[in-house]
């Protein structure tokens, strides 16, 4: 990791450690079914921000696994139903800018990418890598459910959060991501990508004095500083013809850095391994939880 | 995986209300009494050497703002072709540079309660599939619906775009509103509606338990009471019953392993369409995944516009 990164990283940390996460759940009548309650929770992230989450925890008694649905790029994160909800904690956090996180500040997709990436300070990208750790917090700190292992996943960019919270919280048994996005890394700022990538060089492209900022304000996010400290199994999923959010090249020298890697390459485009590769990660994930 | 068996004995319970025709003829009359309005503003962060991006926003049912993506090839003067492209239910529209640099423009709606169109009707995502199903003249994809014809009359109405070619896309909801837009406006000359939803709601929330159809799920869970009125409300806005009422070709795409838009609601809409139509099943594939279908939707879009004879 670059001293760079290393800093970022720290001073994150730091100003998380400063707040109280102050959980509150809310149970949701109108979502909750026969076999799990859903609970509407908000918790307290970098900055005082409130971020929402979805959670559902099964009925019976537990410790429960858990399986954290890291969010994608866009403006919702919903409900989205897997097989495994009804034996294990689901958890669906969003970060500051999405949907019933946005009483503060509304993220545009697209915009998202470069908001604020004139400075440092100022780029919200690096507040969201931040939420994505919160998450964490958020899920250990609720007493609704008895936790057992958890497993973070995502696809896009929800893959690189899952990956940055795995080397950075312990306890964390098992990643499943899907073609995460290479933001940070050189290989988000070719030209000739397809959106979200493309808003970068949408951003150089209006801006080309600016190009330097770009990569200087994105690199500590760049998935492959932190790869070497993923100490869980890593489920990894990419497309041979992905241009938008996790290129090839990109994606195979991260699985080199990953010390536990699965890595699985389809033919597909940002949708990585689609249909087929949700099968073997359900099961991935079934099997690393301990669901049977 | 549900086989093309499956999909040819399924039958759905969804018929046609007696007044459907009538219900769509006042929406769209009530909708000709709203200027469109329509504003064009540059968009250079989005634009290149080969696509000009503009935000666009025109006037709606009930006087709503709506916006949109709209993207011109730099080349040429027109008269251009054109795509509208619809969105998929939780999704922002996407910029389409693809077909501009080709030469045909693209029209990208952001439909209302969308992030670019949620000013005055945000109702969220879950939340918007069961918005105002008490009535049918309150529910709130008679506005979505009204959205997307006002984005096929905002192509009409402008000066660079060949009228007489402008065709529709979208996947998932994007595909329902494919399906229903070119009824409602037979200006639409072809169209490709992939994995379609909102069809057959009555077996589609039940077929499966995952959003946005579990929505429905859950307003009939909560109240029971309601169930008879909400399937009633429905009926005016089942793709079933508009795909009659298509007069131009279209390509139906699913995925047989579709667990989201369960594969036998979106081939009844097939089965319903009575224009010249098109089948594309993908085994082995869910929701928004098959990994040829958006090749297999631009060559078959770019094989009706011939584009080798555009923007000139």
């Amino acid at each position: 990791m670059t001293i760079a990164a290393n800093l970022f990283w720290r001073e994150t940390e730091a100003v998380l450690a400063e707040l109280s996460v102050d959980v509150r759940l809310h149970r949701d009548d109108f979502y909750s079914q026969p076999d799990w309650d859903v609970f509407q929770v908000r918790y307290t992230s970098a900055d005082g921000y409130r971020l929402f989450a979805w959670l559902s925890v099964p009925h019976g008694d537990g410790p429960f696994p858990a399986i954290v649905r890291m969010p994608d790029y866009g403006s919702v994160h919903d409900l989205v139903y897997t097989s495994l909800r009804e034996r294990a904690v689901v958890m669906n956090p969003t970060y500051r800018g999405q949907r019933q996180s946005d009483q503060v500040f509304q993220a545009k997709y697209p915009g998202l990418l470069t908001e604020g990436i004139e400075d440092l300070e100022s780029y919200v990208m690096r507040r969201v890598f931040a939420d994505a750790l919160r998450s964490m917090d958020a899920l250990t700190g609720q007493e609704q459910a008895e936790l057992g292992p958890v497993a973070f996943m995502g696809a896009g960019l929800g893959g690189t959060l899952a990956l940055a919270v795995a080397a950075r919280r312990e306890d964390i048994h098992a990643v499943a991501a899907n073609t995460p996005m290479a933001l940070g890394n050189p290989a988000s700022l070719q030209p000739g990508l397809a959106y979200p990538l493309a808003e970068l060089d949408d951003y150089m492209r209006l801006y080309p004095a600016r190009r330097d900022v770009v990569k200087r304000n994105t690199a500590d996010l760049d998935p492959i500083t932190l790869a070497g400290k993923i100490t869980a199994p890593v489920l990894l999923s990419l497309g041979i013809n992905d241009t938008g959010s996790c290129p090839l090249k990109f994606g195979e020298e991260l699985a080199e850095k990953i010390p536990d890697c699965d890595l699985r390459v389809y033919r597909g485009a940002s949708e990585g391994g689609g249909h087929e590769h949700a099968q073997i990660q359900i099961s991935w994930l079934s099997d690393k939880l301990g669901l049977g | 995986m549900a086989t093309e068996q499956d999909l040819q004995e399924f039958e759905t319970q969804v018929t046609c209300p007696d007044d459907f025709d009538e219900f769509w003829d006042s929406t769209l009359e009530q909708l000709s009494g709203i200027s469109l309005k329509p504003v064009i503003t540059a968009e250079p962060l989005r634009s290149n050497d080969d696509v000009h991006v503009f935000n666009v926003t025109y006037l709606s049912l009930g006087g709503l703002e709506i916006s949109a993506w709209y993207s011109l090839p730099t080349q040429g003067d027109g008269l251009f072709p054109a795509v509208i492209n619809f969105p998929g239910y939780k999704s922002e529209p996407p910029v389409r540079r693809d077909w501009a640099k080709k030469g045909v423009a693209v029209l990208s709606v952001a439909v209302r309660g969308k992030l670019k169109s949620s000013s005055e009707f945000n109702p969220g995502y879950p939340g918007l599939l069961t918005s105002g199903l008490e009535s049918k003249e309150n529910y709130g994809y008679r506005g979505v619906i009204s959205d997307c014809v006002r984005g096929v009359d905002f192509l009409r109405s402008r000066p660079e775009i060949d009228s007489d070619r402008i065709y529709a896309c979208g996947s998932s909801q994007g595909g329902g509103l494919t399906l229903i837009t070119s009824a409602l406006r037979p200006e639409i000359k072809a169209g490709v509606a992939g994995y379609p939803f909102l069809c057959c709601y009555p077996e589609a929330m039940s077929l499966l338990r995952s959003y946005p159809y579990d929505e429905l799920a859950c307003y009939a869970r909560a109240y029971p009471e309601e169930v008879e009125q909400m399937l009633e409300t429905l009926r005016y806005f089942d793709a079933v019953n508009f795909a009659p009422r298509i007069k131009c070709p279209m390509v139906v795409g699913i995925a047989l392993d579709d667990e989201v838009c369960p594969p036998e609601t979106s081939y009844a809409a097939y089965r319903a369409l009575t224009s010249h139509k098109e089948l594309w099943l993908f085994p082995n594939s869910g929701h928004g995944n098959a990994h040829d279908y958006p090749g297999q939707e631009r060559a078959w879009l770019e094989g009706q516009i011939g584009l080798t004879a555009v923007g000139t």
